[in-house]
């Protein structure tokens, strides 16, 4: 490009780079920095100077002085980060295997196959509240799931249900929930391959379930890679599922933060004015996922085929 | 193993409410293939040659008719059991396997029969020889978990066998005491390694062995795809349009490889192109096809030399053959006032027809001064080994027409008379294009 005309490619892109320095990079870079900051609060900006002990508090580690004794925050370290890394650990595996056997199958079938298409999508346009409200529903202690397995003494998301009870409801509701996008992903992808290897694999003799693996997964890996990475960071940031089946409490009715997660609790420091320690978390979580993201890149550098 | 195809037709239906017509893709087809043969399937594109060539590999079912693979009927079949090699136009190699597990692939899925010792026969074998006398002439077989009775003992005593992994008959060696049964299982690892490396070795990519496909050159590709069908030692090799993406000089090469891989392995390979000098130059026989119709099937070289019709005539030849308009009067052929030919028989009626003469047909200068061609010479074109000359007479079917001639034959640009060979002169009807002599 020649340089004289810079200026107008600066004129063009300013209204985005404008919105993006005010509402995504100041927010972004502020946050490391109250994240460092002793008892910051957000509508004076006020604050007891800098420190490290926020980290420590979030974690647990560092305790508050009151009525003379230490206290040690555990709600993060004992509820919210096991939960998030189930939730990241079981609901992204188990929704990209779903996800990609039905794929497969509504690419194989002809008859219905846009109904079906259209069926499998719908659960994309539907709000995550909305959809958390049904479920809600559905593990209700009448609920309908109860009924279909017969399990009639048990709860699931409220009246004091396990945790254990609290999460599985909570894991079938988010893999319900993200199965449509990679659903979508997925069948774009294997539109795209070509016919002739299932037909050489076919020649060969090759099972179903070996084309499959051999074949239709190495061929689909640049989707299942982006499916992988995304859903990851989607799944560490989980919020607005346990809000629409748990209602505000983060709780399955237990009388504490048993459903807490990691975004939850930044969320509910925000709320209650701790913005210093919800930077903290948000920083370690940003970290976590950092990490989390290069080690998929540099595992996927042998595993993906352009 | 001899390939036929008996009445063999496809018709992709049309959709009547849009308007569309079926299209019969390939109508009545029947050629016998020989064994060990190299068949080139040609025609222009659209005739049907690689319908044909999908329907022998059971991709595409046939409508009607049947395919027999020698004394076996394949037509329905499916792909993977008939036994077949197939190269794929753009190659199918799996790009995210390297050229050794792209040509291992079909091993993986090979089961192989092989003759087993069967310890629980033996143990059969061993009872009946105890408490029986003689051996029995036949051992009956038996299923899983079967209470046997034993009919050659006297107490009519119920015996019990563990009969978990019987199957098929027992073969029994010269002794008598050897029970084997049939057992189906995968290759092992090294019989793969030596079979992949043997026949890596045979298409020349022994060194490519651990790269991808994508790493490779369309020529090396082909042969890697090429290996992939032949590893599994295939009945039948089909080849689809298999030069049609490398380049001219590459194609030279790969074809006379083809050639020679086809006379090493003897196996019966049918291939699909649209180009006729591939065809002739490779193939034992050619089969030429027209809209799903057989045109002409035999050698090459008879096909060239005796087109059945104008269809056939047109299409095999470089430069293609020249049209004339010409007329048939008491075995005298005359384009215009020009007398081509007298030899003619007697009894063809008196009629216009079209006249086709190769390019290499022209004699110059003529020999017999009664039967000359005038021509009018627009330009002389020197190739070398040979010259081309570009004429024009008003009775060709185009504005100019060319004829080969040996280099050292001297034409000035102008009109010239000359001759005609008779046998690369062809005669056909105008209406049905069939040929007439």
């Amino acid at each position: 490009m020649e340089r004289k005309n810079n200026w107008k490619a600066w004129l063009y892109l300013s209204p985005v780079i404008i919105l993006m320095a005010v509402f995504t990079f100041y927010p972004l870079i502020n946050t490391i920095g109250i994240s460092f900051l002793r008892d910051y609060d957000y509508t004076t900006g006020a604050n007891a100077g800098f420190t490290f002990d926020n980290f420590g508090y979030v974690l647990g580690l560092t305790g508050i002085e009151r009525n003379g004794q230490m206290v040690f925050y555990t709600d993060v370290i004992r509820y919210a980060i096991p939960n998030t890394l189930i939730i990241v650990f079981v609901t992204v595996p188990l929704s990209i295997i779903v996800a990609l056997l039905i794929a497969v199958g509504l690419n194989s079938i002809r008859w219905l196959k846009s109904i079906f298409q259209t069926i499998f999508f719908m659960p994309y346009v539907t709000n995550a509240i909305a959809v958390g409200m049904v479920f809600a529903v559905i593990f209700d202690y009448n609920g309908l799931w109860n009924f279909l397995f017969g399990m009639n003494n048990t709860y699931w998301i409220n009246g004091g249900a396990s945790s254990a009870n609290g999460m599985f409801a909570l894991c079938v509701y988010i893999v319900w929930h993200a199965l449509p996008y990679k659903i979508l992903i997925f069948l774009s992808g294997l539109q795209n391959i070509d016919k002739q290897y299932y037909q050489a694999a076919q020649i060969d003799a090759s099972p179903r379930w070996k084309t499959l693996m051999n074949v239709t997964v190495p061929l689909l890996s640049p989707q299942i890679l982006y499916i992988m990475i995304t859903s990851f960071i989607g799944s560490f940031k989980e919020y607005s599922s346990i809000v629409g089946l748990f209602g505000k409490s983060g709780t399955s009715g237990q009388g504490y933060n048993n459903m807490y997660t990691v975004v939850y609790y930044i969320y509910d420091s925000i709320k209650n004015n701790n913005t210093h320690l919800g930077s903290a978390a948000a920083v370690m979580l940003f970290l976590v996922i950092l990490v989390f993201t290069v080690i998929q890149f540099k595992v996927s550098k042998t595993r993906v085929h352009y | 193993m001899e390939i036929r195809l008996v009445n063999l037709t496809k018709v992709f239906p049309g959709n009547p409410k849009k308007n569309i017509p079926d299209t019969r893709a390939v109508d009545n087809l029947d050629i016998v293939i020989p064994d060990g043969k190299l068949i080139g399937l040609l025609g222009p594109s659209g005739c049907g040659k690689s319908t044909t060539l999908y329907m022998i590999a059971g991709l595409l079912e046939p409508t009607s008719g049947e395919i027999w693979f020698g004394d076996e009927d394949v037509t329905r079949l499916s792909p993977e059991k008939r036994g077949i090699g197939l190269v794929f136009q753009n190659y199918a190699l799996y790009p995210h396997m390297t050229v050794y597990k792209n040509i291992a692939f079909p091993l993986t899925n090979l089961l192989v029969e092989e003759p087993v010792l069967d310890q629980n026969k033996q143990k059969i074998l061993a009872f009946y020889k105890k408490h029986v006398k003689a051996l029995p002439t036949d051992i009956p077989t038996h299923k899983k978990g079967e209470t046997v009775h034993n009919p050659y003992t006297k107490k009519d005593e119920v015996l019990k066998f563990d009969c978990s992994h019987i199957a098929g008959d027992p073969i029994l060696d010269e002794k008598g005491n050897q029970a084997y049964v049939t057992r189906k299982r995968h290759l092992y690892k090294l019989e793969m390694d030596k079979l992949i490396r043997e026949t890596a070795k045979l298409v020349q990519i022994e060194q490519y062995l651990t790269r991808k496909p994508n790493q490779l050159s369309g020529g090396q590709q082909q042969r890697v795809a090429i290996a992939r069908a032949l590893v599994k030692r295939p009945r039948v090799l089909l080849l689809d349009e298999p030069l049609s993406n490398l380049d001219a000089r590459l194609r030279l090469q790969t074809r006379e490889e083809i050639k020679r891989l086809q006379r090493d392995t003897g196996i019966t390979t049918i291939f699909v192109t649209h180009d006729q000098e591939e065809a002739m130059s490779i193939s034992d026989e050619i089969v030429v096809m027209k809209l799903g119709v057989e045109q002409q099937r035999d050698h090459p070289q008879e096909v060239y030399n005796n087109p059945r019709n104008l269809f056939v005539a047109q299409f095999l030849g470089t430069p293609p053959i020249n049209m004339f308009d010409g007329h048939v009067k008491n075995g005298v052929l005359t384009i215009g006032n020009d007398k081509i030919r007298d030899d003619l028989p007697k009894d063809i009626p008196e009629q216009d027809v079209l006249v086709g003469i190769r390019p290499e047909g022209f004699l110059v200068p003529a020999v017999n001064k009664e039967h000359t061609f005038n021509i009018h010479v627009d330009m002389i074109e020197t190739m070398g080994r040979d010259i081309s000359l570009v004429g024009s007479n008003e009775h060709c079917l185009k504005p100019t027409f060319k004829a080969i001639l040996d280099a050292d034959t001297e034409v000035k640009v102008g009109p010239l008379a000359v001759g005609v060979k008779p046998n690369k002169c062809f005669v056909f009807y105008k209406d049905t294009e069939e040929r007439i002599i």
